[in-house]
Order: C-alpha cells, then structure tokens, then sequence
C-alpha cells in the first residue's frame, strides 16, 4: 500500500514534466509526421497521399542541391571546429597574464546571436564597400565578389560559423584539459617524454571522450544550420546556399507547400537520429 | 514584402529572423503547438448586440499610434463594438506565418494585416469571410477606392477584406549625382533605353558610383519590379487561360535583356541582402544615382538629407506604367455578429476623414480617389518631395494576379533576374529555365 502510494507521489513529480516533453516534443512529432503524409497548406483540409510527398522528395533536385550544400557546410565545418577548438584551448591552457581576459574573449563570438553575426558580416564581405574587399586591395589581391559569388557563398558561411561556434569547443577542452591530473603529465615528463609524445599518449587520449562529444553535438548543429543562411544570403545567390532547414522553411511559408516541408524535414530529423544511435552503438562497443 | 512596411529598421528585423530562426531550429511542430492558443472567443454575436472583435494590425512605431488613436475615436462613437487592437504579437513581414498557425489552431482574429501577395492563398480558408455583400451597399463607397486598391482585396470575384495600404514603384534620382556626373535630370515619358544610357553615364567604377540599384535577393522586391516592363511589352504575369505565363514570348526576354544589360555593363548595384537596406544607403550616400522606389522610401531619404528628386517608372512604350503593391486588411469569419462588427470598424478605418490620417502620418499613399482630392491630403503633397509623383501614378498602378500559385510563379522568376544582375548565363536561357518552372507550378496548382 506504502509502495503504491509512493509511486503515486512520485508520479505526481513527474507528471507534470512528463506532459511538457509530449506537449511539446513528441505530439509535434507525431503531428508533423500525420502532416508528412498529405497535401496540406496548413488553411484548407489536407488531402491524404500517403508516402508520395517522399517520393516526390527523393527526386526533388532541389532537395538534393540542399542536401549536398548542407553536407558541403558540414564536412567543412565539423572537423575544422575540431581542430580550431583544440588548438586554442591549448593554447589558453596555461598560467599567463590576463589568460581569463584572453579565454573570455574567445568565448564571446559564441554568445553573439546568429542574427547579428549575419548582419556583421554581410557588412564586412559586402562585395563592392566591405571591409573584407578593402584589405584585400591593400594586398594588391582584386575585390570578390563573396556573397554575390554562387561559388564562394557557402565557404564564406562556414568562415562565419567557424567565428562562432569555436568559442563553445574551446571551452568544453579547455574543461577538459583541466581535468587532466598533473602527476599524469610530470610522470610522463619524468619518463622523458617531450611535447608531442605527452600529448599524444597522454592529454588526447584524455580529451577523446569530449571530443566524441563535440563530433556529435558539431554535426548535429552543422546539418541544422538556419539561421546563419536566412539573415545573410536567404540561400542565394542562385541557390547556392539552401540548405535543408532553409528549404523547409521555404516550402512550408513562402510557398505554402507544409505537408511537403514536413517530409523534408522528417528526411532530416531521419538521419540525424540515425547518426546519433550509430554513435551511441559505437560508444558503448568502445567502453 | 519586406520593404513596404512602414518603418522597416534593423531591430526589428534581427527580432524577426531570430524569431523565424528560432521557429525552424524547434521544427516547424512546436511553433504550430505554441502558437494560436489564447482563447478568446468570449464575444456573443447576437446582431447588433454589444461586439468584440480582434484585430492584429503587425505596426510599429509611428503607424501603430496612428491606428490606436483611430480606434479610440471609432470606440467613442461606436460603443457597442469593442475593438481590441494589437500588433498580433508580429510585425508584417511575419503576420502570414502567424495566421497560417492560427487558422490551423481555430483561434484566429477577426481582422489580419495581409500582404496582397499573400491574399490568395490565405483565402483558401473557409474562415475567411466573404464581404461581397458588405461591399455593394452604396455608403460603403467601394469604387470610391483605387482600382489596385479593390482589385487586391477580391480573390476569384469575392471580396475578402479592405484595402490597407496602397503604394507603387517610381524612380527616385539622387541629384548630387547627377550634378556631378554633369547628366540632365530624368523626366516623366522617358524610356529604358535613356535609363540605360543615364546610368551608363552616372556610373563611375574609379569612384564607386552606380548608375541604379536592385534587390538580388531573388524575393518579391527583386521581382515585381520586373512586372511594369513585362506589361508595358503586351506581356502578363500569368496568360488569360491561368495555366500558364504570360511573359513566355518577346516581352519577358526584352524586359530580361534590358536587366541583363544593365548587369553584365555593371552599371547596377544588386543587393544580395535580403531586405535591401545596403542599397538604399549607398544610394542616400551619394554612390547611385537612380533606384526604383514606392513611397515608404521618401521619409529615409528626408532623414538622411538627401537631395532627391522623384519620376515616374521609364517604358517601352512611352506609355504610364506601374505597379502597385497593396497591402490588405483580410477578414475572418467568426459569426456573422463579428464579421459586421469587423466591416463596420474597416469601413471608418478606410473613410477619407481617416484615410487621410493613415496616409500622411504612416507614411503610404490615400486608398481613395476622394481623399486623395482633399485639401488636407494635398497639403501634405507639399510636405515630401516627389510623394505627388507617386500619389499621381496610383490613377494608372496595376496589380500582380491575387491568384494562390503566385508564390511558386515569382520564385523561379526570381532567379531568372537574378541571373540577368550578377550577368550569369543569357536572357534566353534564363527566361526558358523560369517560364518551364513557373509553368510547372501552375500546371500542377
């Protein structure tokens, strides 16, 4: 009896958590994937069709111009994050003057909304007043056109995202670098080993977990990417940076194609889970 | 469109994008779950009994205070119907987002700001009320209206709501520039082949000047300036049968050409950001001499102390062309007790005596031919250089078609003059690759 009514108290704890995560999580899901299956505007009565909006989807070119931009965005971005995060947080990771001063300021382009990332630098990378074309013309190099070029929109927008979004590896290896206990590293020393050999076997194997960790979290944001396409190119120039979400966006509000948009984005939300139970499985034949 | 609105600023349109951002990154879902919930249908709708009706408006700033104080004279004298006005928690730009999640969720106002481009689709919905029956009645005084006025609030022959905001393209010419590139002033009658040659000669690369600007965003600022050219050919946007383009034939390709000229001669700045703010600095800059503008642009230019002048839009013809881009106050059907309450509210919105308010303190043009003959509106002519151009032009302004594929038509559209401005590939091919798509679109509805 004691038993039950504890269960019950318990429940009544968690309940209300509970009908957050399906009000908000799951019956969207559930919702958008009913949506999937028909013809809907969302304004008058959908029409069912079944799996056509994915068969449609699968031969879209398009779509796949989206796919390929946003994979494009993500080969780039992920591992150059990787790397750009890990080399300033070693760099950061040591007792000098006005290092707190020095970490804050890397973090800082992390905090800066993506909107107003988008405008900065559509200022900077303005093709014929920006300040990107001005230095390049101190260096005798000739203007670009940067966003009104269809062949370097997309690297630009990367650039943009790298500005940012090192910022949040720095911190999470610099945490973990601190979390390396100094014995391990004069131990090593003691034993002879130099710089490389010390972080070779010592430090990355320490740092493998949050990067594994990044790798995931990166990819995931990186496929996601939106905001950054809407503010600066609207995915232009000639479509040369639509990527997935933007396509969606596109479809569902501008040209009133919602059931169309829903199957998009359950083609992505498909392989983002995918990735992430893959990782999982992975990890746990590692540990 | 994002330009029309009347005090398009930076704040908010990084509030707005964060809020769309934020909408997709969650999935589209949970902005549908979230949004439409208030409840507030607590109105009875009795005929003649007391009202309340809802009105999202999407204004800011100066228009937002213009139609409280309208709402707060029209409660004095109508005391029976309560209007309760906001912004709809959005601005313009995104009130179609909004109103698409609110119908979807049941709960929605009984009056929405409406873009024209926008009309058609959202009158799909059967919660749109139709006001043929409203409108007839003489003291509604609906000729009264602009043609583009009343043309952008009737879908399929029915009408769906009230003109909100009219307004048009003309050129405005920077006269500095002018000045010191020793070029005489633009005048009315002109064609495209003198505004070619005008901004061959304004355009100056050692310096940094440009002979004209346009949006290269590939969005409905970048495309329905397109339109008045394709008119002026004997072209259409969409050909009598509905089915298929109209501008599938010289019209499209000169109008393409003419752009394309105008890019791959670089004499054109092409704004690849969207909302084209760039532009209209580099223009009051002093670095353009000449950009094609509605009259929402007139009170940037007086701010930023530019010595401006106003003409009409150039032709092929010779003939007056242009196009208007209206905006819509649309009507939702919540009882017929709200829908009355709704047009009785519109119809002293839209009456000379506050008409005239609306135009000359938001900053658009008069919805009707009788406010535009006031003594108070042509007082006001006086106050704004070239705004009597744009005020004139409404006499000859047409529309884009309220129909609902329009959307999946500008887009391909869109490219295509893009192409021409950033002079990648021929007018030929980018007229084909547009006209297969759009017709595409159409075929398929």
């Amino acid at each position: 009896m004691r038993r039950l009514s504890e269960a019950g108290t318990a429940w009544a704890y968690v309940f209300p958590a509970c009908l957050i995560i399906l009000g908000l999580g799951i019956l969207p899901m559930i919702w958008s994937f009913i949506l999937s299956l028909q013809v809907s505007d969302l304004i008058t009565p959908p029409e069912w069709i079944g799996f056509k909006n994915y068969e449609v989807i699968s031969r879209d070119p398009h779509f796949r111009a989206a796919v390929g931009h946003t994979l494009v965005y993500t080969a780039l971005f992920v591992p150059l994050v990787i790397a750009a995060g890990l080399g300033l947080a070693l760099l950061l990771n040591r007792r000098i003057r006005l290092i707190g001063l020095y970490r804050t300021l890397v973090f800082v382009p992390f905090v800066v909304s993506a909107t107003a990332q988008g405008v900065l630098f559509s200022f900077i990378f303005e093709s014929h007043f920006g300040l990107a074309n001005a230095v390049l013309r101190w260096f005798s190099i000739p203007p670009q056109g940067f966003f009104t070029d269809e062949h370097q929109a997309l690297y630009l927008l990367v650039l943009i995202g790298l500005w940012s979004g090192v910022g949040f590896c720095v911190v999470v290896f610099l945490a973990a670098l601190q979390d390396i206990q100094e014995e391990l590293v004069e131990a090593a020393a003691l034993d002879g080993a130099g710089r490389w050999a010390t972080f070779r076997y010592v430090v990355w194997p320490a740092l493998q977990p949050v990067t594994i960790f990044l790798l995931v979290w990166q990819t995931l944001q990186a496929l996601q990417v939106f905001d950054l396409v809407f503010v600066t190119t609207r995915g232009g120039p000639l479509e040369s940076t639509t990527v997935v979400v933007f396509f969606v966006w596109q479809q569902a509000f501008q040209q009133f194609n919602a059931g169309y948009a829903a199957a998009a984005a359950y083609v992505l939300a498909f392989v983002l889970l995918v990735l992430s139970i893959g990782v999982r499985f992975a990890r746990r034949r590692d540990t | 469109m994002t330009t029309r609105s009347a005090s398009p600023g930076p704040t908010r349109r990084a509030f707005l994008r964060q809020g769309l951002g934020l909408a997709a990154a969650t999935g589209m879902g949970s902005l549908l779950a979230a949004c439409g919930s208030d409840d507030d249908d607590n109105a009875t709708t009795t005929e003649d009994g007391p009202v309340t009706i809802t009105m999202w408006h999407g204004q800011e700033d100066q228009a937002k205070e213009t139609i409280d104080k309208i709402v707060v004279d029209f409660q004095s004298k109508n005391p029976k119907i309560k209007v309760e006005a906001s912004s709809g928690g959005v601005v313009a730009d995104s009130m179609l987002q909004k109103i698409t999640t609110a119908l979807s969720a049941g709960s929605y106002p009984d009056i929405a700001y409406i873009f024209g481009s926008d009309i058609a689709n959202v009158a799909r919905s059967p919660k749109v009320a139709n006001l043929q029956p409203y409108v007839t009645k003489p003291e509604m005084k609906w000729d009264d209206f602009y043609p583009a006025a009343r043309d952008a609030v009737t879908v399929e022959g029915k009408v769906r709501g009230f003109p909100a905001l009219v307004d048009n393209l003309c050129v405005a010419y920077n006269k500095k520039v002018f000045k010191a590139a020793g070029v005489p002033e633009p005048t009315a009658g002109w064609t495209w082949d003198q505004f070619i040659e005008t901004a061959r000669k304004l355009t100056d690369p050692g310096k940094g000047v440009f002979g004209t600007g346009w949006p290269a965003d590939g969005g409905e600022d970048c495309v329905w300036r397109f339109y008045p050219m394709i008119w002026d050919l004997g072209g259409a946007i969409v050909d009598e049968s509905g089915k298929k383009v109209g501008f599938d034939n010289d019209s499209g390709l000169k109008a393409l050409q003419t752009i394309h000229q105008l890019g791959a001669e670089k004499l054109v700045y092409p704004d690849t950001k969207p909302g084209s703010e760039t532009m209209y600095q580099i223009f009051n800059s002093g670095k353009m001499g000449m950009v094609a503008t509605g009259p929402w642009q007139l009170p940037d230019f007086v701010d930023q102390k530019t010595d401006y002048g106003v003409v009409p839009l150039p032709s092929y013809s010779g003939n007056k062309v242009t196009i208007a881009g209206p905006d819509t106050w649309t009507v939702f059907d919540n009882g017929s007790g709200r829908v009355k309450g709704a047009v009785t509210f519109l119809q002293f919105l839209t009456e000379s005596s506050q008409d005239v308010k609306w135009a000359t303190q938001a900053g658009s043009l008069p919805l009707r031919q009788s406010t535009a003959n006031s003594a108070e509106w042509k007082e006001h002519l006086q106050s704004t250089t070239g705004l009597d151009v744009f005020s004139e032009a409404l006499g000859y302004a047409k529309i884009r078609p309220t129909i609902r594929t329009y959307p999946r038509l500008s887009q391909p559209l869109g490219q295509a003059i893009v192409k021409m401005l950033l002079n990648k590939g021929t007018p030929e091919g980018a007229l084909r690759e547009a006209a297969q798509a759009a017709n595409d679109a159409l075929a398929t509805g």
